[in-house]
């Protein structure tokens, strides 16, 4: 870009920000504009375009990892380790553990429950001798530096309400995403890139289930523009990121001049500060373009970074990839980035695909701690691991000594947590022998969702939005800071 | 007054105090917000038992102390505790996340000061007709609109914009009437026009066009939550686009509101319902639809009527009942009991709690053209006939007797040459009697429910060893018989061989039969090709064959194959289901022995694909079986087991013959009782036999007759099947009961309630029935408080962006107060006086002078008044998503203006659907854009999947339908910036508008950029705007002349091709310019 250019450039934010009586901030642009906070009279924070009394106290987190892993991973064959089910094996569910719980329509007409213990050995490791699977040998490196927790528990027992439940607090469509309300209340660091940030990547298992839904990072009510924007590993990273064939560079930006030039014009005559907006938005968009291939290109990333999250880590699209732009994308302060990595609904076949999903993404998701742990990041920044509910402890179709399924159970399962103001190396919960009901410290899904809120500095009580005469909060009416993991 | 309100007072006298307070405006809304939760319509959350909401609660005597002692504030408990300094005391007390600001607290005590005047909520007393309001400048209203409008300006001190002028009015209003802009002859010819009423003439033009109805359409496809998919899980596809063009076509023939209204929500109760009636029904079928695995079907049944409720509240109440599904709303006094009463409304449709898997789901409408109508009455007479033809056949009698007797003359299966037999009732024994016992090597072996007997379940774990092997190669006569039942197996996956013998060794030799890769198949159905080889060396030196049709997986099939000995393919017969089968030969070159030391084995084996699933009889001959024997095989073996089970059970023909009922299915299979599905199984046995009996061995009339009926079935479903349908309302035979669901979830069944409308509203008028019927007459009584109020405030909302209630789609006290309570209440009442004539409203609104201002704003206003509340100034907002999309397609010319129809696809970025897809066999899960005219269709016609709404659409904030939406959000991102710029619909625009420019106005570049603006935003550039584009024309052209290859990429942007008489780098260039002012802020925006 030429001096010349530049001079104009800065003119026109002078001439901008002038013009515009709120006096929103640049980097309020960059987050995406909360236009209902003109309406009402609020004037947003002026550095990241979120709430003006946000946050409502000093953050541990200032940005938010989810490695949601879509389908349900196994918390039996993974993290919550039982021996005593070896004893059990193919032995009847009791009744006294059941408890009559409702079951779902794929395994509510099976004549008989038997218990499947799993058939991978435990692991300890760290210095908390903290049990994890064969299946995740790199876990047992990072078991240190994260919080187990083995008790989570939903409500829903199908895929569809319970990852919308995880999401957006509320297992039927229409509430807004834990991305969507975290790029609402506070904004964004980044005046280039959005806010809140979705990758996605395919299952290793053979069985490529469960399918993903848009409203997963949508805004519900919240205006649209805190929806989570997807970046995508094949085309253009953002959608129409790219311009079209047969327009460079030197025109594309000759054409925004022109644009801009006339767009003026026009705010002269109107004074509607809605032109001066969009002005600003198309020079984002001009950024981005910039910006975002600049942030999808690894091939500058150092080879023992690629070492560290495995050979993968060099395909885009696959987990491992994802985990490294991952990091990318906190390094340039994103503040919540949201990973779906498909393939862990294992009702059938359950050896085979869960050994597929765990190489595909073991050593990536131990690599993202370590990497954020060397740069001094993991103290700022907030790793969530885990489903949308736990798996049954009784077989799903035939029980035979090599092979079984596991169908939903949301009563327990296991999620780890790490970083930006949790303990470390530590469990919390227990679950029966059954790996059926939890013998202490539940920690519900809006329990988690306030205390992820909790470590970005909100009151998930107090970050409200009125909506159809309600003020709705992303955790409903409950949900408790788990205390019991914070620093 | 809401928030703006008070900021403009506040503006205007920043220190003064409110004059004469209004419960209603200034008081209601502190309550509400602040103080109902705890002592408001919840009684379970309740406390101390005061209540606010109501006059009684309010100010009852509480044992010696009142809450509030009008004209005393501060002998009132209500201010002391609002304004007590003591956090204890304080309310609302601490942890409530509530706090009453000082004004807030300020108010209180002046109310209470003035004498506590208290009001009932004005949204629940019906609008009565405000007289017109007296004005200063009586020569500006144009009509009674004006007046309101004009009077709350007088009263701000503010005065009303002037007249927009012609152009920009005529933009405006073309694009408000009928979505799209209007052409350069019609702006000309309404420049032309001087007279009074040139204004007026176009609206009534307007409102004829056949492009109004889609306008219209567009704002009640949110509220009716219109998709083309079933949302939720798997998401594949529906049908309701009838639905839409039913929609369309009201409102363009003005159906009045109240028929409007009646139709859709009741037009199957209608005495004598024609067949748009019941298509207008559809709108409470647009909830989403479930049918992911494993859910329960009463917990989705119960969402499916509980979104009808929130969508119908939302949309003619304007209220958000939704709340009272778990308790007693806590704001506006709905009782949960009225939640659940209102619920049994709707609760009483034949539908499914999970469906959905094969397109629409039931109770639908089949809508047949007039010539599939005939062909349908045709064949269901033929049908008629047929049966009653054979009940007279005294088929009772004939089967009992030959159920009787056709055992012992049943043909065994051949034995001749039967080296082995594996039975797999529960045992792996060979019970041919030659010992040939197969063996278990790997895994479990476990036994399920079989076509004769029991069958063995490989789990591709299994590893079975048989016994026999030699007879099975190239140079010896054999056959070889099995049923098999395949598990699911994903589509694309490779093929599995149900038996192998073959070698380890690279050569492969030896024999194997199996499945090739699994395919996907018409009518949701998966399949693969049956498929034999005899190998000597892979894979040239052998002989490949395949069934030349895939076989359909569904239960069990059979398949023998018969071979020579020959060594030749043309030696190879296939028998599927007893019936030879076409042959498609892949290899037939077999040179050598294909003899191997390996077993004849099944399941897991290292060089096959195991296979998974069961497998039942399977024999071997050495010798090759015969057409009838393999008949003999695959029909009459099966029909043998059964009579020998079923000898001396009683036959009735009528359970052949009946046809299920829809509701009867309800019954869960996964409900069903081990008793239940034992009969169940019973039943589908003896329709076998008596299939059986009626194809083979009835008297050779009957056996015609009957092949017959079952051709006519075959071709009345296959017609059926090609029928569009639409999903409708209709009302159970047998109604399901409707019970109080404590805290919302469908398991916890509470008391017994029936259909009745809320119990702090009017009743049901008289006479009025207490269904659907009764309720959508009670909505539009015309003394109903809400439907005329929403109604004409969301039309005010399509027009000036915001409603005059903001809340569009909460009138309730949490929902913000209208800006103009008596415009509101004249509208409405003026809506019911002229019979609910929705177009006469739409005139009304856009001939008065409020709307015909200029949008230019001054920063004073822009501070005083951001919103436009006050309307002292025209409209200026950027238009929604589809017209967005619409303006680009139509001022390019590029518009495809048909009317209706199914959905298309227009281009989208490559694998979006796919990324997020589920499984291979629904439909919905792959995208692939269409072509031709369809590309060009309007923005409401493209096919919207809940799950992954059109992208440019959702980024100018179209939403995505998983809900009834009543307000879309107004975003400015970049994310729009970079659609506009490179999205291939816009560049394809951009080119035909240069294209159409360059032919329009010749050689001058001036009156290019003329005329490409013009187009764009119905106005000339001025000036300074025409230097800067012509700038960019000259830069461009230069830089498009150097670069002959980029202009070629650039031209072929779309499936549309560039003129080729159009210079290629000229056209290029003018395309960027083009696309320049389709980026315009002016150009995507209604001012």
């Amino acid at each position: 870009m030429d001096l010349k250019r530049e001079l104009e450039l800065a003119l026109t934010r002078r001439q901008f920000f002038s013009r515009t009586s709120a006096g929103i901030g640049i980097a309020a642009l960059g987050s995406l504009l909360n236009p209902e906070l003109f309406a009402l009279g609020t004037t947003p924070n002026s550095k990241t375009g979120g709430l003006p009394d946000l946050p409502h106290f000093a953050p541990k987190a200032k940005r938010v990892i989810f490695l949601h892993q879509s389908g349900a991973p196994s918390q039996i064959e993974l993290f919550d380790y039982k021996p005593k089910l070896r004893k059990y094996h193919g032995t009847e569910l009791p009744d006294s553990i059941r408890k009559g719980q409702r079951i779902t329509g794929m395994t509510s007409g099976q004549s008989s429950l038997p218990v499947a213990a799993p058939i991978f050995k435990f692991e300890q490791g760290g210095k908390s001798g903290a049990y994890v699977s064969e299946l995740l040998p790199h876990h047992t490196k990072i078991v240190d530096d994260i919080c187990i927790i083995k008790t989570m528990n939903t409500e829903a027992i199908n895929h569809d309400p319970a990852i919308t439940f995880i999401q957006t607090g509320s297992q039927q469509p229409g509430r807004p995403s834990l991305g969507s309300w975290v790029s609402y209340g506070l904004g964004s660091d980044n005046q280039n890139l959005p806010a809140f940030v979705v990758l996605i990547s395919q299952a290793n298992a053979l069985n490529p289930d469960q399918p993903l839904f848009s409203r997963l990072w949508g805004s519900g009510f919240l205006p649209s523009n805190h929806q989570g924007v997807k970046f995508r590993s094949s085309g253009d990273p953002v959608l129409y990121l790219s311009d079209p064939p047969g327009i460079d560079r030197a025109g594309r930006r000759r054409m925004l001049d022109s644009l801009e030039k006339l767009n003026h014009m026009k705010a002269e005559v109107f004074g509607d500060p809605e032109i001066d907006t969009r002005i600003a938005q198309y020079e984002m968009a001009y950024r981005m373009q910039t910006s975002v291939p600049e942030l999808m290109d690894l091939s500058k990333e150092p080879p023992h970074i690629f070492d560290l999250y495995g050979p993968d880590s060099r395909k885009p699209g696959t987990y491992a990839a994802n985990c490294l732009l991952a990091r990318r994308l906190a390094e340039r302060n994103v503040r919540f980035i949201q990973l779906y990595h498909r393939g862990w609904d294992q009702h059938g076949d359950l050896p085979r695909d869960i050994v597929l999903q765990c190489k595909g993404v073991d050593q990536a998701s131990a690599a993202l701690i370590l990497d954020l742990k060397q740069r001094g990041m993991l103290d700022d920044t907030l790793v969530i691991w885990g489903g949308e509910f736990g798996r049954t402890v009784y077989c799903q179709g035939t029980l035979t000594e090599t092979n079984y399924g596991r169908d939903h159970h949301p009563r327990c399962f296991t999620m780890w947590v790490a970083g930006g103001g949790l303990k470390r190396g530590v469990s919390v919960g227990e679950t029966d022998d059954y790996c059926y009901n939890i013998l202490q410290d539940p920690v519900h899904v809006h329990d988690l969702q306030a205390t992820i809120l909790h470590c970005l500095g909100v009151d998930h009580k107090r970050l409200t939005y009125k909506f159809q005469g309600r003020h709705f909060r992303l955790t409903d009416v409950a949900g408790e800071v788990v205390t019991k993991i914070l620093v | 007054m809401g928030l703006v309100g008070l900021k403009v007072t506040m503006a205007g006298q920043p220190d003064a105090k409110p004059k004469g307070v209004n419960f209603n405006r200034d008081i209601r809304p502190i309550l509400s917000d602040n103080c109902f939760a705890c002592h408001g319509p919840d009684e379970k959350q309740r406390m101390v038992d005061l209540r606010l909401d109501t006059k009684e609660g309010a100010f009852a005597d509480r044992g010696g102390y009142q809450v509030i002692v009008p004209g005393k504030a501060s002998e009132s408990r209500l201010y002391q505790r609002i304004s007590s300094k003591d956090g204890a005391t304080r309310m609302p007390p601490v942890g409530s996340e509530r706090t009453l600001t000082e004004k807030q607290i300020e108010f209180i005590r002046q109310w209470i000061d003035e004498g506590a005047d208290w009001q009932t909520h004005w949204a629940f007393n019906p609008p009565r007709r405000p007289d017109l309001p007296k004005v200063k400048d009586g020569a500006w209203p144009r009509n009674d609109i004006d007046y309101f409008v004009l009077s709350r300006l007088e009263r701000e001190g503010l005065r009303p914009s002037h007249e927009a002028d012609k152009t920009t009015l005529l933009r405006r209003v073309t694009l408000d009437l009928t979505g799209l802009p209007p052409t350069p002859s019609e702006i000309e010819s309404f420049l032309a026009d001087a007279s009074k009423d040139a204004y007026e003439k176009r609206v009534e033009q307007l409102l004829e066009s056949v492009h109004y109805g889609e306008r219209m359409a567009m704002q009640w496809l949110d509220l009716g939550r219109y998709a083309d998919s079933h949302g939720y899980h798997i998401d594949s596809l529906r049908e309701m686009w009838h639905w839409r063009d039913w929609v369309i076509d009201a409102f363009n023939h003005n159906l009045p509101f109240d028929q409007f209204t009646i139709q859709q929500l009741a037009g199957d109760l209608i005495p004598n319902p024609t067949l748009q009636q019941r298509i207008a029904t559809g709108f409470n079928r647009n909830h989403m639809i479930n049918f992911e695995g494993g859910a329960i079907p009463e917990e989705y049944q119960t969402e499916y009527v509980v979104d009808r409720i929130e969508a119908t509240s939302n949309v003619w109440l304007g209220l958000t009942m939704g709340c009272a599904r778990c308790h007693d709303h806590k704001y506006d006094p709905i009782k949960q009991k009225d939640f659940y009463q209102f619920f049994a409304f709707f609760n009483t449709i034949p539908e499914k709690g999970l469906d959905g898997v094969k397109g629409n789901a039931a109770p639908l409408l089949q809508l047949p053209s007039p010539q599939q109508e005939q062909q349908l009455e045709e064949l269901s007479q033929q049908i008629k006939a047929k049966q009653s033809a054979l009940s007279e056949q005294k088929l009772d009698a004939l089967q009992e007797e030959w159920q009787k007797t056709r055992l012992g003359t049943m043909p065994l299966p051949p034995k001749n040459g039967l080296l082995s037999n594996y039975e797999f009732d529960g045992h792996l024994a060979d019970t041919s009697g030659n010992y040939q016992h197969a063996k278990l090597k790997k895994g479990e072996v476990t036994y399920s429910p079989g076509i004769i007997g029991k069958a063995v379940d490989l789990d591709g774990e299994t590893h079975l060893e048989f016994g026999n092997k030699s007879v099975l190669e190239g140079s010896q006569a054999f056959s070889l018989a099995l049923w098999f039942n395949t598990r699911l197996i994903s589509v694309g996956s490779k093929g599995r061989a149900f038996l192998q013998q073959v070698d380890d060794s690279s050569d492969r030799r030896g024999f194997e039969v199996g499945l090739g890769d699994i395919l996907k198949l018409p009518g949701m159905k998966r399949g693969a090709h049956l498929q034999v080889r005899l190998i000597h060396r892979w894979p040239d030196d052998s002989i490949q064959v395949q069934s030349k049709d895939p076989i359909v997986f569904e239960a069990w099939r059979h398949a023998t194959i018969s071979y020579d000995g020959s060594s030749k393919a043309a030696g190879l017969k296939l028998y599927v289901d007893g019936k030879p089968t076409a042959i498609e030969v892949i290899q037939d070159h077999l040179t050598g022995t294909t003899q191997t030391a390996s077993p004849l084995e099944a399941g897991d084996k290292r060089v096959a694909t195991p296979y998974k699933g069961l497998l039942d009889d399977v024999r071997i001959y050495d010798r090759s079986l015969t057409e009838g024997e393999a008949e003999n095989l695959a029909i009459h073996q099966p029909i043998r087991a059964i009579l020998a089970e079923l000898a001396d059970q009683p036959f009735k023909w009528s359970d052949v013959l009946k046809d299920s009922d829809p509701e009867e299915d309800q019954t869960e299979l996964t409900k069903l009782t081990k008793e239940a599905r034992a009969e169940l199984e019973l039943e589908a046995k003896r329709a076998k036999l008596t299939e059986y009996f009626l194809a083979y061995d009835a008297p050779q009339p009957i056996r015609q007759a009957y092949a017959e009926l079952r051709d006519l079935k075959a071709r009345k479903a296959e017609l059926e099947e090609s029928i569009p349908t639409t999903m409708v309302m209709e009302e159970m035979k047998k109604p399901r009961e409707t019970f109080i669901l404590g805290r919302g979830d469908y398991r916890n069944h509470g008391e017994k309630v029936s259909a009745n409308v809320p119990s702090w509203l009017a009743p049901l008028p008289k006479g009025a029935p207490a269904n659907r019927l009764g309720l959508a007459q009670w909505l539009v009584a015309p003394s109903h408080p809400l439907t005329a109020r929403v109604a004409v405030n969301r039309y005010w909302q399509n027009y000036f962006g915001t409603g005059l209630v903001k809340t569009a789609e909460d009138f309730g006290s949490q929902g913000e107060l209208p800006s103009h309570p008596e415009l509101l209440d004249w509208m409405a009442t003026e809506f019911i006086r002229t019979g609910w004539d929705i177009k006469a409203m739409q005139r009304l609104i856009v001939t008065s002078a409020t709307y015909r201002q200029s949008s230019h704003v001054t920063k004073d206003l822009l501070e005083k008044d951001p919103e436009n509340r006050l309307l002292a100034r025209g409209p200026r907002f950027r238009m929604p998503a589809e017209m967005v999309r619409d303006n680009a397609l139509a001022v390019s010319g590029l518009l495809n203006p048909d009317i209706g129809g199914p959905s298309v696809y227009p281009y989208q970025p490559k694998g979006l659907w796919e990324e997020m897809a589920f499984g291979e066999i629904f439909t919905g899960q792959s995208y692939t854009p269409g072509s031709g005219k369809d590309l060009y269709r309007r923005s409401m016609y493209t096919t919207w999947k809940r799950t992954v709404p059109p992208p440019a659409l959702s980024t100018f904030d179209a939403p995505d339908r998983e809900k009834c939406t009543a307000r879309r959000a107004r975003t400015n991102t970049p994310l729009q910036a970079l659609v506009l710029l490179n999205d291939p619909t816009y560049v394809e625009a951009a080119r035909a508008l240069a294209q159409r420019v360059i032919e329009q106005a010749g050689n001058d570049p001036t009156k290019r950029i003329n005329a490409a603006f013009s187009l764009a935003t119905g106005r000339k550039p001025q000036p300074g705007e025409l230097k800067v584009l012509l700038e960019l024309a000259k830069q461009q052209q230069e830089d498009y002349r150097r670069k002959k290859e980029l202009s070629q990429k650039l031209l072929g942007v779309g499936e549309s091709k560039a003129d080729p008489a159009v210079n290629v780098s000229e056209l290029a260039a003018w395309t960027t310019v083009a696309s320049t002012i389709l980026n315009l802020d002016e150009t995507i925006t209604k001012e």
